[in-house]
């Protein structure tokens, strides 16, 4: 008979629905910290190419096909260069590791909160050590951000500050739900 | 006794399929924004490959889930939580998922055939480009993925609504997906 069959029988209620949160923002999460990693990995560093990009392209049909005025088109190669010049010369390396870890932390976010629904034994102490580490990529990345500039700022501290708060409430939830396990 | 949970391989793949989904979303909302590819500006070239190898491998992911689940379909859940009228939006919405899904990666497929632009399968293996460079089909095709992904994004939020639901509700169904 295979594993699969036996029955599913349920678990305590705060232990389902603190797994089905850390598994609904563990998925947004590994797109968040994925799409990081590959913002960083896909933007130069200023040292590695021209300091100072060359002057937009926008072709016609180009501009047609996606809908964009010439102002668009030429902010874009804008936007791409304040964020070059706005990184300090650690930010894209530092944001590659931190990224590369989040994004591992999330996939265990998703697996501890399985595990959570199925209520393994474990479970709760294995989310208090994830929801912990997923805190702790947060602030690393709010400290981090702090550190650039005005530009980098406004583009990361809002997110790593609603994560922090998201992570910090699953977090106790996993610590309030490990207590009660242990004292009922 | 009854086989109530779905295979792992469903599983696993169930939960590929939505990460890939996520992350495609997020990162082609932010690489629709580097600069237009030139000769000056290949910034794009990397995010597009991956995004177009990721939309590739969804498809077979999507193919693997269907054939799995067809093949071990566990009984519908029969608990009192789960009326009617919920199996049937279940079932309706399970359907249109996977259309959707489909007709976003192939309406993706079709325009970056359309595009002249060629695809390298994980940068291993060239597919083979069968279209040609043609502005008005790609366009076309281009709009068709568009708005099927924003489907896509409706048809998830129904999806997970469902599945919170019934978490905090506590009945057992969500860990049907969940159980490897």
């Amino acid at each position: 008979m295979s594993e699969n069959v036996e029955n599913l029988e349920t678990g305590p209620a705060w232990a389902s629905a603190l797994g089905v949160v850390a598994i609904v923002l563990g998925v947004l999460l590994v797109a968040a910290h994925g799409n990081e990693w590959l913002t960083q990995y896909t933007i130069p560093a200023v040292g590695e190419t021209v300091s100072e990009l060359p002057p937009a392209d926008c072709p016609q049909d180009e501009l047609e096909e996606e809908g964009l005025t010439v102002a668009q088109c030429e902010q874009m190669v804008s936007n791409l260069q304040s964020i070059r010049v706005s990184r300090p010369d650690w930010f894209r390396s530092s944001q590659l590791v931190v990224s590369a870890v989040g994004t591992g932390l999330a996939f265990l976010s998703i697996l501890v909160g399985a595990a959570l629904v199925n209520y393994r034994r474990w479970a709760a102490g294995a989310a208090v050590v994830v929801f912990g580490a997923l805190v702790a990529v947060d602030v690393v990345t709010f400290i981090t951000a702090v550190q650039t500039g005005p530009i980098l700022r406004a583009m990361y501290l809002w997110d790593a500050l609603l994560w922090f708060c998201l992570h910090l409430m699953m977090m106790l939830g996993a610590i309030v739900g490990a207590q009660h396990e242990q004292t009922a | 006794m009854a086989n109530k949970a779905y295979r792992p391989t469903a599983v696993i793949t169930h939960w590929l399929i939505a990460v890939s989904i996520f992350f495609l979303f997020i990162s082609s909302w932010w690489m629709l924004a580097l600069p237009l590819p030139g000769p000056e500006f290949q910034f794009r070239a990397f995010p597009f490959q991956l995004h177009k190898n990721l939309g590739i491998t969804l498809v077979f992911l999507l193919f693997l889930l269907l054939y799995v689940r067809l093949r071990h379909r566990p009984v519908p859940e029969q608990s009192p939580a789960m009326k009617p009228w919920m199996h049937k939006l279940a079932a309706i919405d399970h359907v249109i998922l996977y259309l959707v899904i489909f007709a976003c990666c192939i309406s993706g497929y079709i325009s970056s055939s359309f595009s002249g632009w060629g695809t390298t399968l994980w940068w291993t293996v060239d597919l083979y480009h069968w279209g040609w460079e043609d502005e008005d089909l790609n366009m076309l095709f281009s709009d068709i993925h568009l708005w099927t992904c924003w489907a896509l994004l409706g048809l998830i939020a129904v999806h997970i609504s469902g599945a919170i639901y019934h978490a905090f509700g506590n009945d057992g169904i969500v860990r049907r997906m969940l159980r490897l």
